[in-house]
This record gives structure tokens, sequence and C-alpha cells, in this order.
């Protein structure tokens, strides 16, 4: 915690002598934001959150520029500050600056206890959808020079964050004006089987401390979209497995009710009110089927997006492509002054 | 195609008392002092249905004893959602609903009560979002608010708003209050339709795709529900002439993501992701009668909210599926929504 703290008040050093200057290279400031959408979930999740806020060349030396902003969920499993290590977002809006493009970025923190709220909500977890679409963007447009209206407005992100991308675009499309999805996960439903809840149901703390991505990934994904208030253990889930061994249906209804392949066509208003979707995925990536099967339904609905089917895997070029694809996507859509 | 055209002609025939199949009623009783409108509302939300659904909506609009006499006055509004086979009309008419107006007026309690017609050509928009059948949901958000506010003295927030609706009106009341929470400030469902999962056999799904579209009229309650269900849900603009993906798969199964498709409206299994959203209302009652075949289905869901912490007014009653349900809007759900609504300035009677 000391180090914690001590690292904290470096960073605020760091951040007081920068801003006192000019500011030549874009920032990327890890801040804090209070998200009332959090309260009293049942994991424990603050509601005080982490962001990286960053800005681009030359917001300190112009205090009448107004920028868009590129909103970008981060994946599952890390902490947002892996994240930011990962994609370097302030390379990427530095580069958007030097193509004339500038914007402002922010990436909230999207962990739980579980490593992921899957931007989703739940008692469980929390209302993490709330938490980006109201408490978010109502505290970076206060606290930031921003153009604060829809047409100003790109949602983006990666794996989880473009399952948040498509689920946020769909339910809040008020909010932003066009999305990009990368490599997106979970369009298609989730499906409980017995085995599969019977594994859940036998896992202790000790299983659930050591489990790996996809194990873990799978709880976390049923702890948001299938909880239990009244579950006596403490994860709060309700796996849906009956005393007969079968799996009751309304938790493989309550997962179907949470997949943007299946919540689709209640949501095409939203979708179509959209200036531009993009959709991008690593021909080597594991979720290309569901981002197949997902683009196969806004052709059958003539929804309009662009696609590309690039070399890589589920997360080797995605810092290179958001400095090469998303950013300058953007450009391209969002309104400036 | 001479018999096709013989065919059709027959069935043309059979129809017209079928189309008639809708419920009707006498025109209800309109109390002194009340006026009632009969506005038409277009519906952009509706325009392009493929089914070719009205996008020009009558909707019926009951104003209270001291609307006229007081030019400044702005009223709460209660959105009033009809149930599955009648017109908006018709069920206006069906639950006497000026004379709910009047009798609430009477103790103080004054509304603007706003009944919309959705009826379609399978007998039920259920409120839905489809290419086929027309955005509903967004229609009674959206058009249908938009346009009333701007043409009455409402109290145009959603302080001044609640949503209530009757079987396919109280699941859309469900449905459309989970999703547009913004627009209103409290709701209640009246012996609501559909809230846990449509589900099919093989056998009752093959029957569904097996209904002639001439025939649709013809089909039955249960069916022609069946259908209006199909089409809200699982619309698919490639499949003419319902213009919906049938729960039957290639293979003679049920068609699994269509149902994941309907299981995705359905009120039940949407309060676990709308806790939120439900949480935001400033009440919300839910009834049924204890002779009403969708008192179980209806019971699971204030099960569900008693278990995800949603308070809410609940009660089963002595009646049966339409018996009661015009007498407890006048008695039950109207002074509810005084308790919950901004009711406006009161009348000082100084103009």
């Amino acid at each position: 915690m000391r180090r914690v703290w001590t690292a904290g008040l470096a960073a605020m050093m760091v951040l007081a002598s920068q801003s006192a200057q000019s500011q030549d290279q874009a920032r990327a400031d890890l801040q804090t934001f209070e998200a009332p959408a959090l309260a009293g979930n049942l994991q424990g999740n603050p509601t005080q959150r982490k962001v990286y806020v960053v800005t681009p060349p030359g917001y300190d030396e112009h205090p009448d520029r107004r920028y868009p902003v590129v909103y970008y969920l981060h994946g599952y499993w890390a902490p947002v500050e892996a994240q930011q290590a990962g994609f370097r977002l302030h390379e990427a809006v530095q580069a958007a600056t030097e193509a004339g493009n500038d914007v402002i970025m922010v990436m909230p923190d999207g962990y739980s206890a579980l490593r992921g709220g899957f931007y989703s909500s739940g008692p469980t977890v929390g209302d993490y959808e709330t938490m980006v679409v109201r408490d978010l963007v109502n505290w970076v447009d206060g606290n930031f020079r921003t153009i604060p209206q829809r047409a100003s407005r790109g949602l983006a992100g990666h794996s989880m964050g473009g399952y948040g991308t498509a689920r946020l675009a769909m339910r809040h499309p008020e909010v932003f004006s066009s999305i990009y999805m990368m490599s997106a996960c979970c369009l298609p439903p989730m499906v409980m089987t017995p085995e599969s809840a019977a594994g859940i149901e036998a896992m202790t703390q000790a299983d659930i401390d050591a489990a790996q991505f996809g194990q873990l990934a799978g709880l976390s994904t049923l702890a948001t979209w299938s909880p239990d208030p009244a579950d006596p253990g403490p994860l709060k889930v309700d796996t849906g497995l009956m005393p007969d061994g079968t799996i009751d249906p309304l938790v493989n209804q309550r997962l179907a009710a949470n997949s943007p392949l299946v919540m689709l066509p209640q949501y095409l208003p939203a979708l179509a009110s959209l200036e531009a979707i993009a959709i991008d995925i690593g021909d080597a990536d594991f979720l290309l089927e569901g981002n197949r099967a997902f683009m196969a339904e806004l052709d059958r609905f003539g929804v309009a997006y662009q696609f590309e089917l690039y070399e890589g895997d589920h997360g080797n070029r995605i810092a290179e492509r958001i400095k090469t694809e998303v950013l300058p996507f953007f450009a391209n859509h969002l309104d400036r002054e | 195609m001479r018999k096709y055209l013989l065919a059709a002609a027959a069935l043309l025939v059979l129809s017209a008392p079928v189309a008639a199949q809708n419920i009707t009623a006498p025109d209800a009783v309109v109390p002194a002092g009340i006026t009632v409108q009969a506005v038409m509302v277009h519906g952009a939300s509706l325009e392009g249905n493929l089914e070719g659904n009205a996008a020009d909506r009558e909707v019926m609009v009951v104003l209270p004893p001291s609307y006229a006499a007081n030019p400044t006055r702005h009223y709460p509004v209660v959105y009033y959602l009809h149930g599955f086979a009648i017109s908006g009309r018709d069920f206006y008419d069906y639950m006497q609903v000026p004379t709910a107006v009047a009798t609430n007026a009477a103790e103080g309690r004054e509304f603007i009560v706003v009944v919309p017609d959705t009826l379609t050509a399978m007998g039920g928009s259920m409120y839905s979002n489809s290419v086929t059948t027309g955005n509903f949901r967004d229609f009674i958000a959206t058009d249908l608010v938009r346009y009333i506010d701007a043409n009455f003295r409402t109290i145009p927030t959603r302080e001044g708003r609640a949503l209530v609706g009757h079987s396919m009106g109280g699941y859309g009341t469900w449905v459309v209050g989970m999703t547009h929470p913004d627009v209103f400030n409290a709701i209640w469902t009246q012996s609501a339709c559909c809230v846990s999962a449509r589900t099919e056999t093989p056998a009752s799904a093959a029957a569904m795709a097996a209904v002639p579209r001439e025939g649709a009229d013809a089909a039955g309650f249960g069916m022609r529900a069946g259908l209006a269900s199909a089409v809200a849900w699982a619309p698919n603009p490639q499949k003419p002439p319902f213009f919906v993906d049938w729960p039957l798969a290639a293979d003679g199964t049920v068609d699994r993501l269509v149902l994941a498709r309907w299981a995705a409206n359905s009120p039940l299994a949407m309060v676990s992701s709308h806790v939120a959203a439900l949480r935001s209302f400033a009440a919300i009652g839910s009834d049924v009668g204890d002779r009403d075949g969708l008192v179980t289905d209806d019971t699971l869901i204030h099960q569900e909210l008693e278990k995800f912490g949603v308070a809410h007014e609940w009660a089963v009653y002595e009646g049966t599926h339409t018996d009661k349900i015009g007498a407890r809007f006048a008695s039950v759900v109207l002074p509810f929504m005084a308790q919950h609504l901004d009711m406006g300035h009161l009348d000082m009677g100084t103009d």
C-alpha cells in the first residue's frame, strides 16, 4: 500500500510539472472518477474507477480548443494499467495529431473481482454499462475540453471491450455516433451445460485464484449475465444446475438476452442510427467464427459496416491497429470544431 | 393459377368475418366533462415495415374535465397499452377509459390517458422492434410520447408519465419500460402475457411454419399469437411472405437460435440485466386475476423481482383475464399513479 501511495504521489508530481509547461507530446494520465452506477454490487467492485485520459499534443497550450473523444474499452483478464502498457494509447493519439486529427482518448477500468465486468449490467458485478455511458461520459465532458455531443464521440474496444462496444452502441445509441469492434468476444449466446455448471459449483476459492483465462472468463460472464443475489456462496451466480442434473432454461435465456447476436433484431434502429461501424479481427483469432456470425446478421438486415480480416491472432496487433486503423477511422467520422 | 385465385377468393370470403375475429366493443360511455380526441399519430419508427402495417396510428386521447377551462394547466399522462387481437379504440371502449378518467377526476386526480392502436396484420405488435412489423417499442417510447407532448398540455418530463398495459400491453409495459426507463416514471402491468420465454416442440414449430400467409387471419387466437410473436422477435427480411425465421431448423428440430431470440424478448429473462432500470422507477405495480391462465407466469416475474430486490406492488385478485381490467384501471391503477407522478399545479381557481 505504501508503495502504491508513493508511486501515486510521484505520478501526481510529474503531472503537476508537466501541465505547467507546454505539452508537446500526447500524454496518458491515470486518473480516477466516481461511478455511482456500481454502488452496491455484490463483488465489492469499487465505485471509484481508474481511467486513462490521453490528451493530444498542444492540449495545455490551447485552453480554448475542444476535441472529439474516442472511448476505448479494454479486454478481459488484465488490469487497466497492463492494458495501457500493451496498447500505448498515447502513441496512437500522438500519431493522430501528426496526421492532423487531434483527439482525446479515454480508457476506463473495466476490471472486476473476476477480472472483467463485460460492460454489462447486473447486481453481482454492478452496472458497468451505465458506468460508461453515464458516469464516465459525464465526468469526461465535465473535466476535459471535449466536444460534448454524440457526433463527436466514438466507441471502440478489444475482445470483452469489443463486446461492450456492440452492446453499448445497441442499447445507448444516443451517446456515441461511430463504433469500432476489435476481435470482439461473446457475440453468440453463451450456453450453460450441466458439465460446466457442475464444474463451476465445485470451484473453491483456491481454484478461482488459480483459474486460467478461459475458465475464469466463463465464471465471470456467468456472474455478470446470470447473477443470483440469493446464492448462499460467495460467487452470487445462478449456474442453473437443477437437482435432476439438467439446466434451468431460464439461465440460458438470461445468457441469450445478453448476446449481441441475439439482441440485434430488436436494436436495429440503434445500429442503423450510427454514422459508421467497423469490425476487424485476426485470421488466427479463435473468435473469428462468432464475428462472422454477427456480420451475417448485419448483412441479413442490411446494416452497413466495414470489415477487415488481417493476418494476426487475438492480441498481437491490437496496439498497432489502434494507431493505424482505429483512430484514422474515427478521424473520418467524428465531428470536429 | 386459376385454382389459386379461386382458393384465394374463397379465403377472402372466409376472412371477412375472420378479420373481424379481433375483439370489438360498443362505444365507451363518455361522461359529462370528459373530452375525447381520436388523433392520427405518424410513427417514423414504423415506416417501411415489411408487413405493410400503417405508419399512421389512431390514438385515443382522453382529456380530464378541467382541461378546457384551464388553458395554462399541464397534466400527467398515463399511456395505456392494449392487448392482442383488439384495436386501440376497441380496447378504449371495452375498458371504459373515459369513465375511469372521470371518476378519478371527481376525486381530485386528473390525468390525460392515451391509448395508442398497435393492431398489426398478425393481430398485435408485441410492442417490439421488428423490421417485419415495425419498430413499435420505439414508436411508443419516442414517436408517440413526442407527439402527445407537442400537441397536448402535458407535464413533458419523466415525472409526468406512466406506462400501463393489459395482456400483450402488459408485456409491452415490461419491455418498453425496461428498455426506455428514462421516459416513464412508473409502470403497471395488468395480466401481462408472454412473461416467460415462449418455447416450441418440433411439431408445434412445424405447425406454425405450415400456416399459409393468406390463412393467417383464420389461424385461431393461439396460433395468431404465436405468429405475431414470431414476426416480432425473429424477423427475417429475406424470407417472404411472413418475413420471419420460424423456430424450425432444416433438419426438423427446433431452431435454438430462433428460440434464443424469443428468449431475449422475454421479460422474465430480461429482469436480471435490467435491475438498474427497474429500480430507477418511482414505482412498479403488477396484478392478475386468480382465474387467469397467466397467473402462474405473472407470479414468476413477481418472484424474480423479489429475488433481485426490485420493489413493486403485486396483487392476485378474484377475476379472469378480462373481467375486472377496466374497473381496476380506474380504482387501482390510476390512484396508484397519482401517488407516483408529478400531478402538476393544483388548480387554484384564480383564472
